[in-house]
């Protein structure tokens, strides 16, 4: 319950209560002002009307009161007229007699005939008929020989005060009828304010990122629930960065053991080498030479596919980090191919360069993954190739893309079926190749197996940099072509 | 005689890496753990270590000898080939090399290192010239006479020397003895080869010493 009330419902909810308050007091306050006024212009307890008691009662009063004069003498009529004059002091009355003489007169303002025709007193009658003044002509006694008494009084004094205190305060009243209305919608903008400034704080919070590409956590002021849902977020945050740093774990225990497992398979492998070397400098017969070649051989195939093994693994976990940035493709082409001179050259191959300028030399790609890429490509030259001695390496644009292409005149490759470690890409890049009729007969394989993996790893590496290669291959040769396409 | 101390636990691959490097005219001390390995740095002109060592693992080795001598080069000789390893490796070693390898590109790097680090008080021969590495003399063997390099062919003939066997393009050579960006199509580099052959070359034409690797770059090989 305490939470509630600090929610931001419960405020918006004490926002309009306040207002319906404001209202009600507001007829309150009017009320005040109405009794001060009355107090202020009526004076008597005739509350609820006004000055005068209403005209019907004056008029039967005044009837009353003329019928009761039964010696119509000026004393008689003029005692009459001060009593009245008492009760009503606005009043003004006025006697004409039997006779048509204007006999008795008290406040009147109005010049008045002092005789009365019939005529003239039709025309007063109608002329006051309804009219203001209020006016009352009642005959004297019971005869009505005696002329008529005529009572009259602005019409105003009937009004009741409430009129009065209206046009007095009236405009005060609207005020503060404009006063409430403005402070209802100047309350509810500032409180819509203050909670869309927070949430626009909260927005701009939640964007930022740690050092770990994490949002950061937000400090949480109120318990409502801006408060609430700041809270949700602070937990999300902790949990993304438990939840990363589990990843991280076992990110590093994967890499860990395939280190190790890296390890353990290379030592011996190394003692092996270590043997066979040894072997190799006493002096041996022809057999045992080439048995001792065939093992180095072995060694260095089996280093290159633990290796490639490893890649490939962490290849397809998404494990192997890229980190492309712009190359100068020609120069970064070059220099690595200058690593790989030297073998080429060992084993007699002819290599002919030819990396003149690209039309967009800067490509975006990590060094160490184009590093690998190439390194098996010339590894599969050196393996696959090595009847056609002979290695191209040239840079190539057209419209659509740049390329570097790296050709060789070996038996082809149709290795990758019997190589036992193979991938769907591989196989699709072998059967596209194929099918876009190159002659490659089955009977023209490589004496060397095991490049699915090295190509699995090229195509992967490649797609990952954005790249395109193609593969073709025959028996006079395999063309591979890595290329950035344009546009 | 050059000294190197080689730290490495597995028996077989030691006492066949100690006894080829021993045949090929090193001295090596050879130790199964790198705890003692520091007692030893004064006296070696190279180390060449193992990363996965019982106790202090090779890296750590290799720093605290770093440490002691910066001077000292430092070969990082491991099964462990991830490419993390050899950035962690590399952060203070001068090489990385990777089992199974042959005693050969073991033996090459290590010349590398020396020649780099210009430790090795050799007399280089190539083909017709005998050059005093430390003084950085060249001397015709036909005729005993000096040749004398003027400042830029000196700095190259220095980088190809240093770089021994390696492949070196117009833009490597260029950066490293000019100090500045190579734009293709600049003739500079070309023409200091050009001199550089007439005064080392028996037949400038058909150059021994400097060969060019066609589209490629340059190399000076033994």
């Amino acid at each position: 319950m305490k939470g509630w009330f600090r929610s931001l419902q419960a405020r918006y909810m004490l926002i309009i209560f306040m207002a319906l308050f404001l209202v009600q007091a507001s007829y309150l306050i009017i009320s005040i002002i109405m009794s001060i006024g009355l107090d202020l212009y009526g004076g008597d307890d005739r509350s609820g009307t006004g000055e005068l008691p209403s005209t019907s009662a004056i008029e039967s009063k005044w009837h009353e009161a003329a019928g009761r004069l039964s010696d119509a003498s000026a004393s008689s009529v003029q005692e009459l007229f001060v009593e009245w004059k008492d009760m009503y002091p606005d009043a003004r009355m006025f006697w004409v007699d039997g006779k048509g003489h204007l006999a008795e007169e008290l406040a009147v303002q109005e010049e008045l005939p002092s005789i009365w025709t019939a005529s003239y007193t039709a025309q007063f009658i109608k002329s006051r008929y309804g009219g203001d003044p209020f006016t009352v002509i009642a005959f004297v006694g019971q005869q009505g020989t005696d002329g008529f008494i005529v009572f009259e009084v602005t019409r105003e004094l009937f009004e009741p005060p409430i009129n009065k205190v209206y046009n007095v305060y009236g405009i005060w009243l609207i005020i503060g009828l404009i006063v409430v209305v403005v402070l209802f919608v100047l309350i509810s903008y500032l409180f819509f304010r203050g909670m869309r400034r927070r949430l626009v704080q909260l927005q701009e919070a939640m964007t930022i990122r740690d050092v770990d590409g994490l949002p950061v956590q937000i400090d949480v002021r109120k318990n409502d629930e801006i408060g609430q849902l700041e809270q949700s977020f602070n937990e999300m945050v902790v949990e993304l960065k438990d939840s990363k740093r589990r990843e991280q774990e076992e990110e590093q225990l994967r890499r860990e053991l395939i280190a190790n497992l890296s390890h353990d398979l290379r030592t011996p492998l190394t003692k092996v080498r270590a043997q066979a070397y040894t072997i190799g400098k006493e002096s041996l017969s022809g057999d045992g030479r080439q048995a001792i070649e065939a093992m180095e051989r072995s060694v260095v195939n089996m280093d290159r596919l633990i290796d490639n093994l490893m890649a490939y693994t962490l290849l397809m976990a998404n494990k192997y980090k890229l980190e492309a940035r712009q190359v100068d493709i020609l120069r970064f082409v070059k220099e690595h191919l200058a690593t790989w001179y030297p073998l080429f050259e060992k084993e007699g191959f002819e290599v002919e360069v030819e990396l003149e300028k690209l039309e967009h030399p800067s490509w975006t790609i990590d060094p160490l993954w184009m590093g690998r890429v190439l390194d098996n490509l010339y590894q599969n030259v050196l393996r696959h190739a090595k009847q056609g001695r002979y290695i191209r390496v040239t840079s190539e644009s057209t419209d659509t893309y740049d390329a570097i292409v790296i050709e060789d005149r070996g038996a082809g490759m149709r290795h990758v079926e019997s190589s036992g470690v193979q991938d769907v890409a591989s196989q699709r890049d072998q059967a596209r190749t194929m099918d876009e009729g190159d002659h490659a007969s089955p009977s023209h394989r490589s004496e060397d197996q095991g490049a699915g993996i090295g190509l699995s790893i090229v195509d992967r590496m490649l797609k990952g940099m954005q790249l395109e290669w193609d593969i073709r291959t025959d028996p006079n040769g395999t063309s591979v072509k890595v290329m950035r396409v344009r546009g | 005689m050059v000294h190197i101390l080689y730290v490495e636990d597995e028996i077989e691959i030691g006492s066949w890496v100690t006894r080829d490097l021993t045949e090929r005219g090193y001295q090596v001390t050879w130790l199964t753990t790198g705890e003692a390995a520091e007692q030893h740095v004064s006296q070696a002109d190279i180390a060449v270590l193992d990363v996965m060592l019982p106790g202090l693992d090779g890296f750590s080795v290799g720093k605290r000898l770093k440490r002691e001598a910066p001077e000292l080069p430092i070969l990082m000789l491991s099964a462990r080939s991830a490419v993390e390893d050899k950035i962690e490796g590399l952060g203070f070693a001068d090489d990385y090399l990777t089992k199974p390898f042959h005693p050969d590109e073991l033996a090459a790097r290590i010349e590398v290192l020396l020649r780099r680090a210009q430790r090795y008080e050799e007399v280089l021969e190539l083909r017709h010239l005998k050059i005093y590495m430390k003084d950085g003399r060249i001397i015709d063997k036909r005729d005993g006479s000096e040749i004398v390099l003027t400042g830029k062919q000196y700095y190259l003939f220095q980088y190809f020397l240093k770089n021994l066997n390696h492949i070196l393009t117009k833009e490597q050579l260029y950066e490293a003895v000019w100090g500045e960006t190579y734009i293709e199509g600049d003739k500079t580099l070309m023409v200091h080869i050009r001199y550089l052959r007439e005064k080392i070359e028996i037949d400038p034409a058909q150059p021994q010493i400097i060969e060019t690797i066609r589209g490629i770059g340059y190399r000076v090989r033994r």
